[in-house]
């Protein structure tokens, strides 16, 4: 009678905390992304988890660097020397935007242009990586305190990260482009045809909705096109052309874009602040994100 | 109470290892989980009805820990804890290697369940291969795992028994 009654006990106790999970789902879902529960898992994740993962991370650093060396072993060496080498032409490169970005604002009044690209950046440290593996995101050291605001494009010297997507104080999540919600408006640089690459998780990414009649070259750069009121400034290097196919029975050709960012290895990045400003029509003109050796190219 | 103290401890362990440590550790697209684990171990160890808790408690943990779709995760582990638990009963073999069979079983299992509550709701962004790949992948960390943490877990398990009277 006993055992009768424990097997009922249980069995409620099942049904009950199903129950409970199904009303989460339900309550979350029908919520979407601005419901209670979601504003209230993104606050705790990001007050808790963060801190949290950074400290952890610090002291388990040579921990996680040794689960992290097993999978790309030998390489290490050569790339922290090329991580250092990257931060340092990053602070250059920042440097060297403040410039061009007097230059060009400059430029713009003596043509009587009532807008510039004034890009200000913050500088974050990647302290995670996604938890998940159906999402691919990184969790940065810098929040609304340092001015990082929802929907700011990222990038690290070698070209697009991705975007903020939740911010709190002093922490923020950045999706990645591979993560196959994000779809970026990006152009091929030296024809200028546009189409929108999505992100395809651990896949390359595909550059879909290109005209059929663009010609398209292998290793030519990917730039986003950054149209008026769009997330990305125009002209940052996405990545660079793998392949081209087309889809059986589409109008439309897509491109294998290899991404110029290596994601298994994000220490620095770089939040673009200052773009609420309305982005200028999408001329094809050099960014500062852009690699050192195109960057003086068009500006003469 | 000292139980639901110790519990809350492997689980919040877990998620914090599952967070740092292991958030950098990945082989061929899939990572460890060990709130999966955890779960999995201590159903294991103390039945159904505790198995479910745990999940239960360990997945809304892990859901609004981590900011993921909210309840999957609790869903999965409530029935992956209870599943093991009452499985378990009628398992009698001595063989040290059962742990790690059940708990590379039943993570596969949790995590093909996710994917598929995930598909039903229409938030899985990956293909079906990928998933049972991931599945398999994750069941093998987790089985190479379980040798080093099953001793551990089973420990903290073993120490707050002690006051059963504070059964829930």
């Amino acid at each position: 009678m006993a055992l009768y009654r424990r097997a009922r006990s249980t069995r409620l106790l099942v049904v009950s905390l199903v129950m409970a999970s199904l009303i989460t789902i339900t309550v979350d879902f029908r919520g979407g992304q601005h419901g209670p529960l979601e504003s209230f898992g993104s606050k705790l994740e990001l007050t808790v988890i963060g801190p949290l993962q950074s400290a952890v991370s610090k002291v388990f650093h040579p921990v996680s660097a040794f689960f992290g060396g097993l999978a790309h072993i030998g390489s290490l060496d050569s790339e922290n020397r090329r991580l250092r080498a990257d931060n340092q032409r990053l602070r250059t490169l920042v440097a060297e935007n403040v410039t061009i970005n007097r230059e060009l604002a400059r430029l713009r009044k003596l043509f009587d242009l009532q807008q510039s690209l004034g890009l200000k950046g913050v500088t974050a440290s990647v302290v995670g990586e996604s938890l998940s593996n159906f999402e691919w995101s990184v969790t940065i050291d810098k929040g609304s305190s340092s001015g990082v605001r929802s929907g700011l494009p990222v990038v690290t010297g070698e070209g697009l990260v991705g975007r903020v997507e939740q911010v709190s104080s002093n922490w923020s999540t950045v999706m990645l482009i591979i993560d196959p919600r994000s779809s970026v408006a990006s152009r091929l640089a030296s024809s200028g045809e546009a189409g929108l690459m999505v992100g395809r998780g651990r896949n390359t990414p595909v550059m879909d909705l290109v005209s059929p009649d663009a010609t398209v070259v292998a290793n030519e750069e990917v730039v986003t096109a950054g149209y008026r009121g769009g997330v990305y400034p125009p002209g940052v290097l996405v990545g660079f052309v793998s392949s081209e196919y087309a889809r059986p029975g589409s109008l439309t050709k897509s491109i294998l874009v290899r991404p110029a960012v290596d994601f298994s290895s994000l220490e620095f990045v770089e939040v673009i602040t200052g773009t609420k400003k309305p982005v200028p029509a999408p001329t094809p003109s050099p960014s500062p994100i852009r690699r050192g050796k195109h960057k003086g190219k068009g500006k003469g | 109470m000292r139980r639901a103290i110790s519990w809350a401890a492997v689980v919040v362990t877990a998620l914090l290892l599952q967070s740092t440590v292991f958030a950098r550790f990945e082989l061929g697209g899939a990572k460890p989980d060990l709130v999966f684990l955890a779960t999995i171990v201590l159903a294991f160890l103390e039945g159904p009805s505790s198995g479910a808790l745990a999940g239960f408690v360990g997945g809304m943990a892990e859901d609004f820990l981590l900011n993921q779709p909210k309840g999957i995760t609790a869903l999965t582990l409530t029935l992956v804890g209870y599943s093991v638990g009452a499985l378990r009963q009628y398992i009698t073999t001595p063989s040290p290697l059962l742990p790690v069979g059940v708990v590379a079983s039943a993570s596969a299992a949790g995590i093909v369940f996710y994917g598929l509550v995930s598909f039903l709701l229409g938030q899985l962004e990956v293909g079906f291969g990928y998933l049972v790949r991931v599945a398999f992948l994750t069941g093998v960390y987790n089985a190479v795992l379980t040798p080093f943490l099953f001793p551990v877990i089973r420990r903290v398990a073993e120490s707050s028994r002690a006051t059963r009277v504070f059964r829930w």
